[in-house]
């Protein structure tokens, strides 16, 4: 579904210049889930956003179910955000002044579609936060406001998650459970690129992907995944 | 929900915040608020002194001047015609007055509408000193000149009561009750005025028929003063249709004082908008500037909505609600606050004026405020909207 090719990015000028990425290319099949490894300014959050149409590239090229991305205007941008691509952020971007059921509503707000609250809460329940949907952001703890992230990462029903770091600022446990959702997405047929430093975790992806430098040092398929 | 729901619940939950922003936008709407409330007040004032001072009109006997001439040598002027109007043509002088003005106001009454105010004037000596004796009228009179004060003694109040002008007291060393004669006609000082500041204080007012008949000037007056109760009158028509109808007299509109005066109202009000408006221009730069950094905080939020799939259009048009309630906000508080900075200054602008609320200023200082709120954000909100996500996300 997402093939990625020769993509190199290169941030700077002159002695400022930084190759954040250089040359890389993947395939992620449908239903793939790849863990992304790496030391920290490896480029590993450069790679999610490029895919995203978050960041642009210097060169190579991103393909998307057939269709070149890496060069899209920013209309087109909005609607693959609004339905085919959607991301979790480790440090969970909500917004503070809204509720979780607003956060989670906000996709289907800006598609035009008014917000189909019963939906919302159906998700939030999905995530285990059916009695949260009041409560703001900072009424929540650290492992809830992600699952309200995931949620509304969910909301517009994405084939692809992207998600940089999300159980990066967990304790273990907490961590976990999100890996879990994370694994139910996968398992109803969703792609998920997941930038992880928590071997445990990366162990339980299909797919690891180790990047150094802005490239990518090892791809390991995992067999004993389920 | 829609997104404007969406935004007023965030900005009823960043209550500080927006008040903040809009604090920019409620100075400068108060400032033009207040200098309108004060002009507008002033303005009223003159139109309100206009009224009770001073006549419309004044009708005075024409007189021409001839020029003698024998061959080419000039032999100097020869004033030519009466120093009196006859008393007779009054009625006539009204009956125009009051039909012009009925038919621009749109009066049915058949009532007198306009105030005549006749005036004979004589020179005699009393107590051996030259004076001014002025007949007049006492009822019109007291109208015409509301500015009268009588300090000593009472108003004319019978045919052989005069009032005597505050310096033609102190010259002639007149008291209240004292006896003056005119030509051997016996009339008593009813009162004595205060000080006015002109010629009125020189002179002495007696009822018009006793002068009339001690000056042995039977149906004749000087001149006649005409006072209209509205600053939209007539009076060049009138004055124009007077001196048409009425043979030997000349009339003359005074409106050109009072468009002076408004003139020089409205030069103020000018200078006070302008004023205002400097004001506002630079109240528009803090409004930016909160606006700049109120939207320069909600960089990352901007990324996070651009994220989760918003575009640039609805990035801008969050703020532009924003600016919306902002500028709602600003114009009420703008309107209140600069009505009540016209009550408190506008005293000692104006001396002594009435400050009112003006409501009609309300939706002028709404759509004041609401224009400076957007214009103020939609710049900002632009450059904002441009900003790559990713960059947005770092750059907090
Ligand atoms: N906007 C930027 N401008 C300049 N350099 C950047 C920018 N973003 C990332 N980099 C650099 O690119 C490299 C990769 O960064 P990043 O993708 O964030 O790494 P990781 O997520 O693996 O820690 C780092 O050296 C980082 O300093
Ligand atoms: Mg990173």
């Amino acid at each position: 579904m997402l093939e990625i090719n020769n993509v190199t990015k290169i941030y700077g000028e002159g002695s400022a210049r930084v190759v954040a990425l250089d040359r890389v290319s993947l395939k992620v099949e449908d239903g793939d889930f790849i863990a992304i490894m790496g030391p920290s300014g490896s480029g590993k959050s450069t790679f999610l956003n490029i895919i995203g149409g978050l960041d642009r590239l210097t060169s190579g090229e991103v393909i998307l179910d057939g269709h070149r991305i890496d060069n899209l205007g920013e209309n087109d941008l909005v609607d693959i955000r609004r339905g085919k691509i959607a991301y979790v952020f480790q440090q969970y971007h909500l917004l503070p002044s809204l509720t979780a059921m607003e956060n989670v509503l906000l996709p289907l707000i800006f598609c035009g579609d008014g917000g189909d609250e019963q939906k919302v809460e159906t998700i939030l329940s999905r995530v285990g936060l059916g009695k949260r949907a009041e409560h703001k952001p900072s009424q929540l703890s650290g492992g809830e406001q992600q699952r309200v992230a995931i949620a509304r990462a969910l909301v517009s029903g994405p084939s692809l998650i992207l998600a940089d770091e999300p159980t990066g600022n967990m304790d273990q446990k907490t961590g976990n459970e999100i890996l879990e959702l994370f694994k139910e997405l996968n398992q109803e047929g969703r792609s998920i690129l997941m930038v992880t430093h928590s071997a445990d975790i990366a162990r339980q992806a299909k797919q690891i992907i180790t990047l150094q430098d802005g490239r990518i040092i090892s791809k390991a398929v995992q067999q004993s995944v389920r | 929900m829609k997104l404007y729901q969406i935004v007023a619940k965030d900005v009823m939950r960043r209550k500080r915040r927006v008040l903040y922003a809009a604090l920019g936008v409620v100075i400068g709407t108060m400032t033009v608020v207040g200098v309108l409330t004060m002009a507008f007040a002033g303005q009223a004032k003159i139109y309100k002194q206009l009224e009770q001072y001073g006549p419309n009109l004044t009708v005075i006997p024409a007189v021409n001047n001839l020029d003698m001439k024998l061959g080419n040598l000039s032999m100097g002027t020869l004033t030519v015609g009466d120093n009196y109007i006859p008393q007779s043509e009054l009625p006539a002088i009204r009956q125009i007055a009051d039909s012009n003005i009925r038919e621009v106001m749109k009066i049915d009454d058949q009532g007198n509408i306009a105030t005549l105010a006749p005036y004979l004037y004589e020179n005699t000596k009393v107590n051996g000193v030259s004076v001014v004796v002025v007949g007049v009228d006492p009822e019109p009179e007291k109208l015409v000149k509301s500015w009268w004060n009588v300090g000593k003694g009472d108003y004319i109040n019978g045919p052989d009561s005069v009032l005597v002008g505050s310096l033609a007291a102190e010259l002639l060393k007149l008291n209240v009750g004292d006896t003056i004669l005119f030509n051997n006609n016996e009339l008593k000082i009813a009162g004595i005025l205060d000080e006015t500041g002109s010629s009125d204080d020189y002179q002495i007012f007696a009822p018009l028929a006793s002068v009339q008949k001690a000056f042995d000037k039977d149906g004749m007056i000087s001149s006649l003063d005409i006072r209209a109760l509205c600053n939209s009158c007539p009076v060049e028509t009138i004055a124009d249709s007077i001196n048409k109808n009425i043979p030997g007299v000349t009339a003359i509109a005074v409106k050109q004082i009072a468009k002076s005066e408004m003139g020089l109202v409205d030069k103020m009000s000018n200078l006070m908008l302008a004023l205002g408006g400097i004001t506002l221009a630079v109240g528009l730069f803090g409004v930016v500037n909160t606006m700049m950094s109120s939207v320069h905080e909600r960089i990352k939020d901007i990324g996070i909505m651009r994220a989760v799939g918003a575009s640039r259009n609805q990035i801008i048009k969050v703020f532009i609600y924003e600016a919306l309630i902002i500028g709602v906000l600003g114009g009420i508080g703008g309107y209140f606050l600069g009505t009540a900075l016209a009550f408190a200054i506008g005293p000692l602008v104006f001396e002594g004026t009435a400050i009112s609320f003006v409501p009609q200023y309300l939706p002028l200082a709404l759509g004041v405020s609401i224009v400076v709120a957007v214009a103020a954000t939609i710049y900002p909100a632009i450059r904002a909207s441009q900003i790559r996500v990713a960059d947005s996300f770092r750059s907090v």
